[in-house]
């Protein structure tokens, strides 16, 4: 039977295919991202880690389809704009050649009043300082009179704000995290043992058909 | 070399899936179903070479293999193509599916015209000869692919040219590497398994 002898030189292509899998899996496929930080949202276009996409279009629509805003990545395939309304985002990041792909911003992932929080924390800031210093005061003479009254919208932008900060970096992780990267092995042998199936499926039916 | 979902027009999808079709077709009418492990193996071989990524140029390019798949396959290219593509769309998200007819005749139509420009000259017993037109096939493989891609691309209202130099830049490195990997290739298999070499068309009946 010919095919025994095929299957050592067959073999041969099989661990040609394999050194082939073992370079670093990287896809070719363009992936992004988007995340909020603050009252922007930051976008990621890159067809792997390493590879970002550069000039790459970008276009923001609305639920109801309406194009709302668009621009290009830079170099480093980020692109950032300010939350145009509260609603579920669609991001559309075309890049050279025939690749395109779209994320969701939706729009309980957006904070409340974006529009709003950017004046409120520039008044903040002094408050804070105020706030600070009242309280070290305070805690190093217990007598002294109460801590000046801070209204609740001061003290809600204040918190905004120091919350904003400390989260940072843990969204930064969440995002990247969250940020889908190529296939893995699973998917790989995964693949291989398909083709192998429908080989085994075909030659069964085949040799059914024979008899 | 993979046209993602949502850019190409209808009609484009149309016709590059009726192409794929025919020659799908033809390819599984052809085929010698005792070599079925070969076609499978190459296509095994297609389907991971797409993970192969060469990081020059200004987009992501990866080996893609179907000078070597039309040289060995011949008209089988196009079956083999079709399910690596349709593994590659589903568990990588390469392409799509409603692209598949047009990336699958993007790649396997250039495969068969290699097969029958290059076949020949590649199986010789000239060495020099059986080098330079492996390499050629390898690489103008690739070529031909990619001006296939621009061609589908200039119905979607990019002008022909800046997308067809575009791939061209992009794809250079690629083709000379496949140019040289489907040239040791072939040597390798000349010396190891000749038998290897004979296309897998099924013989007429006798």
């Amino acid at each position: 039977m010919p095919s025994l002898r095929l299957n050592s030189g067959l073999a041969v292509l099989v661990v040609m295919a394999c050194l082939l899998a073992a370079s670093p899996a990287l896809a070719h496929k363009v992936y992004v991202y988007a995340w909020v930080e603050g009252d922007r949202i930051h976008v990621d276009g890159y067809f792997s880690r390493s590879r970002k996409v550069q000039g790459g279009l970008v276009e923001v629509f609305g639920p109801d389809g309406a194009k709302l805003l668009e621009g290009k990545t830079d170099d480093q395939g980020a692109f950032s704009f300010k939350i145009p309304q509260k609603a579920d985002l669609k991001i559309v990041l075309t890049a050279s050649m025939g690749h395109k792909n779209d994320y969701t911003i939706r729009a309980d992932e957006l904070p409340a009043g974006s529009a709003a929080s950017s004046p409120a924390r520039v008044q903040a800031r002094p408050t804070a300082k105020a706030g600070a210093e009242s309280a070290a005061a305070s805690a190093e003479t217990p007598a002294a009179p109460v801590a000046p009254e801070i209204d609740e919208a001061r003290l809600r932008a204040l918190l905004d704000q120091a919350l904003d900060r400390k989260l940072e970096p843990l969204m930064r992780a969440v995002a990247q995290a969250n940020e889908p990267h190529g296939p893995g092995l699973t998917e790989i042998l995964g693949g291989l043992g398909y083709i192998v199936g429908i080989m085994g499926i075909v030659l069964y039916l085949r040799s059914r058909g024979k008899q | 070399m993979h046209i993602s979902e949502g850019v190409l027009s209808t009609p484009v999808l149309l016709v590059g899936a009726a192409v794929a079709v025919a020659g799908t077709a033809v390819g599984l009418k052809k085929l010698d179903y005792d070599r079925l492990p070969q076609v499978a193996v190459l296509t095994s071989a297609f389907f991971v070479a797409s993970l192969v990524h060469v990081p020059i140029g200004p987009s992501s390019v990866h080996l893609i293999l179907n000078g070597l798949m039309g040289l060995l396959l011949g008209w089988a290219a196009f079956p083999a193509i079709l399910v690596g593509l349709i593994l590659q769309a589903v568990l990588f998200q390469f392409g799509g599916l409603t692209v598949l007819g047009a990336n699958t005749t993007a790649m396997a139509l250039p495969a068969v015209i290699c097969h029958y420009a290059l076949g020949k000259a590649a199986r010789s017993d000239m060495r020099a000869l059986s080098v330079s037109a492996s390499f050629l096939a390898g690489a103008g493989a690739i070529l031909l692919g990619g001006l296939l891609m621009a061609a589908a691309l200039v119905f979607t209202g990019e002008s022909f040219w800046p997308v067809a130099r575009l791939v061209l830049v992009a794809h250079l490195p690629v083709m000379v590497i496949e140019g040289v990997f489907v040239a040791v290739c072939i040597q390798f298999l000349k010396q190891v398994r000749p038998e290897l070499l004979e296309i897998v068309y099924a013989k007429p009946s006798s």
